[in-house]
C-alpha cells in the first residue's frame, strides 16, 4: 500500500513540476519472459521434477526531473510481476536507482546516489573474465538481460556514494588537467565484528595536445576505525601511473599506452602478512587507415602479490549454486554452475566487489580468471583486427602467452597459451541483398602447463569454447537466429585452497572431462533498436559430471524494451 | 617515433628487472602434502632421563617426508598417565614438542618408564623411544586436599545414613594424583545431601587460608570423577569469608561464593575456576552475596564440599582428588 501511495505522489510531483516549466522524462524498461523448461539426465530420478514454467513481467519506471538546466535527480522503481500470481499476490515492488548529478559554479560535474564507475583496468574495473566470447543471437539476448539487471555498462561496476570530476582547461597550449574523485560505500558496520567499508580515490590525468596523455590513478578499499568491535582494519591500496602517446601519420595512427603501478594490502593486526607488489602493462597499437587492420602487441607483468579489490573482482563467484534446477538424481547432488547457467540466471552475478579472492572456474577461465589485472602473470600478447569499411566482414583475434611469477606449492610455474578470436560476415553487404543478414563465429581455446619431475605437480588443461550463430532477417524485421554454443574442458589442475585471509593453506586435484553443447534457434523481431520480441528453444547437453550427464531443454518468449 | 621505441625500451626493462620469484613459493609444498610417505629420521628424546622438579626440559625430534598430521603421545608405563602433543608439519621441533611433566589424560606422571609413541593420520607406521621420569612435575600452589591419608582431623564431615554409602579415603592405582582420592558413593532418597566435608582454615594451621588477596589470578582446582552410566552427581564447593576476621562465619552479614560442578562425565576430569567467577547463591540461584561483595580469599576461612543428588535418582558416585588453590593460572598437572 505505501508503495502505491509513494508511486502516487511521485507521478503527481511530477505534473505538478512539469506544469512549472520543469523539464520531466519517463526512462527505463519492460521486459516479459515465459520460460518452458524440460531437465532429465541418464540416471534414476524420482525426486527431481523435469518439467517446470515459469515467468515473469516487469516495468523499470524512471522519473528524470531536471529542475533546472544543471541538475538531473532519476529515481527508478521497479513493479515485477512473476506469472501464476494474481491480483496483486507475488508482486514486487522496489526502488532499482537513484541518483542527483550536476554540475557546480563554473564546471565541478557531481553524482550522489547510485553510480556506474570506472577508472582503469588496474584500479577501478568490471571485467567480464567469465562470458570469454562475445555474445550473437540467443546469447545476446540473454548476456543483455545479465547487464540490464547488473547494471553492467562498460566496466563499470553500480556503486552507492558520491563522485565529482572537473577539468583545468590551459587555453593557451589546449592541454588540460582531469580530475576525478569518488566515495563509495561497500558495506556497513553491523556494530560487532563487521567494519563499515569505504571505497575512495581517484585520478589526475593531464592530456596535452591530445596526443599524450599521463596520469595517476589511486584506489583505496578500507575499514573505518572504531566502527566495529576489534582493530583489525583492512586496506588496499592501489597506486598507479597511466600514459598514453599517439602520433598520427598519413596512413598509419600508432599509439603507445600502459599502465604501471603497484599495491599494498594489509590489515592492521596482521602485518606480518601484509603483501606489496607491483604491476607494468604497456602496449603498442597501430592502424593502417587504408586496410582498415590494426595490430596491437603488449606486455604485462602482474606481481604475484598484487592485489586491487576494484579490479580483480568477478562478477562470479563459482562457490555458490544455481538458481534452478540445483540438484538432480535420486542423490539430489548438486549441479555446478555450467556455462548454460553464466547465461541462463542472472542472480548468480554480483553487483558488488569483494575485498577476498573469488572462485573460479578453470575449465572456463585459467589464465585470466581475475581479468586482465590477474595477479601472477607475466607475459605478451598480440592482436589483429580487421574491420572492412564496406562492412562486409570484421574479425578480431588474439593471442595471449603468459606464465606464472611465482609457483603455487612447487617451484614450477604454470604456463598458458589464450586464443580468442571473432569473425562477424555480412553477406548481405557482399551481395547487395536488402535485407540483413549475418554469420558470426567465435573461438576460444586455452592451454595450462605444468611440468614438473613430480607426477604430482603436472598440470595439464585445455579448454575450447566455440559460437557460431546465424540471424537471417526473412520479412522485414522478422529475423531467424540460430546459435550453436560448444565448450569442452579436458585435463587436471590443482587448485589454491585459502583461507579467510587470501593465503594458500592447501590445494585441491581436480580433473576436469566434459563438453557441454547448446543449439538454439527462434526468431526475433525487432520493432525499434531498442524494442525486441523474441521466441526460441534451446536444447543444451552437459557432460562435465561423467556419471551424471544430463540435459536441459527450454523454450522462451523474450519481450525486452528500453525507453 | 624515437620517442616511442625509448618508452618501449624503458618499458622492457622494467618488466626484466622484476625480482626473481623462483624461491618464492605460494602454500605449502604439494610434494609435502602429497608425496610419498617415508621417515627421514628416527623419533628420539633430547635426553634419557628427566628431573622435572630441578626444572630440566625434555623435547622430541624426528623428520618425514610430507607434511603430517602427527600425534605425540608420552606414557607412563607404571601410571597409565597420558601426555598428548598433536601437530602438523613434516618434522618434530623443540618448540612443539617440549615437555614440562604435565598430563593430559589422567592420572597424574609418577617417577616411572614412559614410552613415547609417534602415529600420523592415514600412514601406519608408529615411531617409539623411551625416557626415564626421575622426579615427576610438582605443581605449585596450596594444596587443599590430596587424600594420601585418612581425612584430616581438622575437617568436619557429615554422611548421611543411606543405603550402600561409602564417603572415604581409597588407595589405589585409579587415583589421578598419588594414590589416594575421596570416594562419595550412596542412595539416599529423603535428601538431596549425600554427604559433606568442612575444610577448615584451622586445618592448616591459621585463621584463613594463606592465599592471595587478588581474587582475579587465584584459581581453585580440583580433580572429579563422573562414574560410568552415572550421571544425577552434583558437587556443590561453599568459599566462606571471614571478613571481620572475627574466626566465625555468619551467614547474614559474611560473604561466601560458590560453585556447583554438575558430572555428566566419565572418568577425571580437572576443573578449574577463578576465584572471581565464583558465585554467591541462594537455594541454588545466583543472588547478592551477604557481606561486602568484595572477593577476598585472603579471608577464606573454610571450604565446605557438598555430594549432592537428587533422592528420586537413586545411587549416585562420584570422586575427587587434589584439590589445589593455583597462581595466575590454572593447574596444569
Amino acid at each position: 500500500m505505501k508503495i502505491h501511495i509513494l508511486i502516487l505522489f511521485t507521478l503527481f510531483t511530477c505534473l505538478v513540476l512539469a506544469q512549472e516549466g520543469k523539464k520531466v522524462q519517463f526512462v527505463g524498461g519492460a521486459r516479459s519472459i515465459l520460460t518452458a523448461s524440460d531437465f532429465s539426465s541418464n540416471e534414476k530420478d524420482t525426486i527431481t521434477v523435469g518439467k517446470t514454467t515459469g515467468g515473469y513481467a516487469l516495468i523499470d519506471l524512471g522519473i528524470k526531473i531536471n529542475p533546472n538546466s544543471r541538475t538531473e535527480i532519476l529515481g527508478m522503481f521497479r513493479i515485477n510481476n512473476a506469472f501464476g500470481g494474481f491480483w496483486g499476490s507475488d508482486v514486487t515492488f522496489g526502488v532499482r536507482q537513484l541518483h542527483v548529478k550536476g554540475i557546480a559554479g563554473k564546471g565541478i560535474r557531481y553524482q550522489l546516489g547510485n553510480i556506474d564507475y570506472k577508472l582503469s583496468p588496474y584500479t577501478c574495473y568490471n571485467s567480464n573474465p567469465d562470458l570469454i566470447l562475445p555474445s550473437f543471437g540467443t546469447t545476446s539476448i540473454k548476456e543483455q538481460i545479465i547487464n540490464y539487471e547488473s547494471f553492467y555498462k562498460s566496466n563499470t561496476w553500480r556503486q552507492q556514494g558520491a563522485a565529482v570530476d572537473f577539468v583545468l582547461d590551459f587555453s593557451k597550449s589546449k592541454d588540460e588537467l582531469k580530475f576525478k574523485g569518488f566515495l563509495f560505500r561497500l558495506n556497513p558496520s553491523n556494530q560487532g565484528t563487521l567494519f563499515e567499508r569505504l571505497y575512495g580515490g581517484g585520478s589526475v590525468v593531464f592530456n596535452q595536445h591530445k596526443n599524450f596523455q599521463i596520469g595517476v590513478n589511486y584506489a583505496n578499499v578500507f575499514d573505518v576505525k572504531e566502527t566495529a568491535q576489534n582493530n583489525d582494519v583492512y586496506r588496499n591500496q592501489v597506486t598507479t601511473l597511466i600514459y598514453q602517446y599517439t602520433y598520427e601519420f598519413e596512413k598509419l595512427k600508432m599509439e603507445l599506452s600502459g599502465e604501471s603501478g603497484f599495491s599494498n594490502t594489509f590489515s592492521a593486526e596482521q602485518k606480518n602478512a601484509q603483501l606489496n607488489d607491483y604491476f607494468i602493462h604497456f602496449k603498442g597499437n597501430t592502424m593502417f587507415k587504408k586496410t582498415g587492420v590494426s595490430l596491437e602487441a603488449g606486455c604485462m607483468d602482474n606481481g604475484a602479490d598484487f592485489r586491487s579489490a576494484g579490479a580483480q573482482s568477478k562478477r562470479i563467484d563459482f562457490n555458490q549454486q544455481n538458481s534452478s534446477y540445483q540438484r538432480f538424481t535420486n542423490s539430489q547432488i548438486v549441479r555446478p554452475i555450467s556455462y548454460y547457467d553464466l547465461y541462463n540466471d542472472p542472480t548468480l552475478y554480483s553487483m558488488q566487489f569483494s575485498t577476498k579472492l573469488m572462485d573460479y572456474n578453470p575449465a572456463i577461465n585459467n589464465v585470466l580468471p581475475y581479468g586482465i589485472a590477474t595477479f601472477n602473470r607475466r607475459g605478451a600478447y598480440f592482436s589483429v583486427n580487421y574491420s572492412d569499411k564496406k562492412e562486409r566482414i570484421s574479425t578480431q583475434l588474439k593471442y595471449y602467452r603468459l606464465g606464472e611469477i611465482r609457483g603455487q606449492g612447487t617451484p614450477s610455474l604454470r604456463k598458458f597459451d589464450y586464443f580468442i578470436g571473432s569473425v562477424n560476415f555480412n553477406p548481405s553487404a557482399v551481395f547487395h541483398w536488402k535485407k540483413s543478414h549475418t554469420i558470426f563465429l567465435a573461438m576460444g581455446y586455452q592451454y595450462t602447463n605444468r611440468m614438473s619431475k613430480l607426477a604430482l605437480e603436472s598440470i595439464g588443461l585445455e579448454s575450447y569454447t566455440l559460437n557460431f550463430g546465424v540471424s537471417f532477417e526473412m520479412l522485414d524485421k522478422l529475423y531467424f537466429i540460430g546459435n550453436t554454443f560448444w565448450f569442452k574442458s579436458n585435463g587436471n589442475e590443482i587448485l589454491p585452497i585459502r583461507d579467510a585471509k587470501g593465503t594458500i593453506i592447501n590445494f585441491q586435484s581436480t580433473k576436469i572431462a566434459g563438453s557441454e553443447n547448446c543449439l538454439s534457434g527462434g526468431l526475433k523481431f525487432e520493432f525499434s533498436k531498442d524494442v525486441y520480441l523474441s521466441v526460441f528453444y534451446e536444447h543444451n547437453t552437459n557432460s562435465f559430471m561423467a556419471l551424471n550427464p544430463y540435459q536441459f531443454n527450454q523454450f522462451q518468449v523474450v519481450y525486452f524494451m528500453k525507453f | 617515433m624515437e620517442r616511442i621505441l625509448h618508452l618501449v625500451i624503458i618499458a622492457f626493462l622494467l618488466v626484466g628487472c622484476r625480482k626473481e620469484e623462483l624461491k618464492k613459493i605460494d602454500g605449502p609444498l604439494l610434494s609435502d602434502l602429497n608425496g610419498k610417505f617415508s621417515v627421514i629420521t628416527n623419533l628420539k628424546a633430547s635426553r634419557d632421563s628427566i628431573d622435572f622438579v630441578t626444572n630440566e626440559s625434555i623435547f622430541f625430534t624426528a623428520e618425514f617426508s610430507k607434511v603430517s598430521s602427527w600425534k605425540l603421545e608420552i606414557i607412563g608405563q607404571k601410571s597409565g598417565a597420558i601426555k598428548e602433543i598433536n601437530g602438523v608439519g613434516n618434522k618434530l621441533t623443540n618448540s612443539e614438542t617440549t615437555w614440562d611433566g604435565s598430563t593430559t589424560l589422567f592420572p597424574i606422571f609418577q617417577t616411572e618408564v614412559c614410552s613415547a609413541r609417534l602415529t600420523f593420520t592415514g600412514e601406519k607406521d608408529t615411531l617409539l623411544t623411551t625416557i626415564n621420569v626421575n622426579q615427576p612435575k610438582i605443581n605449585k600452589g596450596f594444596v587443599v586436599a590430596d587424600f594420601e591419608s585418612a581425612l584430616n582431623s581438622g575437617w568436619s564431615s557429615f554422611v548421611q545414613s543411606g543405603a550402600n554409602m561409602d564417603f572415604q579415603v581409597k588407595s589405589n592405582n585409579t587415583a589421578p594424583q598419588g594414590g589416594g582420592y575421596l570416594n562419595m558413593a550412596g542412595t539416599v532418597d529423603w535428601d538431596w545431601l549425600i554427604g559433606l566435608i568442612n575444610f577448615k582454615a584451622t586445618a592448616y594451621g591459621a585463621k584463613t587460608f594463606p592465599l592471595s588477596s587478588n581474587p582475579s589470578n587465584l584459581y581453585f582446582n580440583v580433580l572429579v570423577w563422573g562414574e560410568p552410566s552415572l550421571n544425577n552427581s552434583l558437587v556443590l564447593f561453599q568459599f566462606q569469608e571471614d571478613e571481620n576476621g572475627d574466626g566465625n562465619f555468619s551467614s547474614n552479614s559474611e560473604d561466601m561464593y560458590s560453585h556447583q560442578i554438575t558430572i555428566n562425565w566419565v572418568g577425571w576430569k580437572l576443573i578449574s575456576i577463578r576465584y572471581n567467577e565464583l558465585v554467591a547463591l541462594v537455594n541454588g540461584t545466583p543472588a547478592a552475596a551477604s557481606g561486602n561483595g568484595v572477593f577476598e580469599p585472603n579471608k577464606l576461612m573454610q571450604i565446605n564440599m557438598l555430594h549432592l543428588a537428587n533422592p528420586k535418582s537413586g545411587f549416585a558416585k562420584a570422586k575427587l582428588d587434589y584439590l589445589i588453590f593455583t597462581e595466575n593460572k590454572p593447574l596444569q598437572p
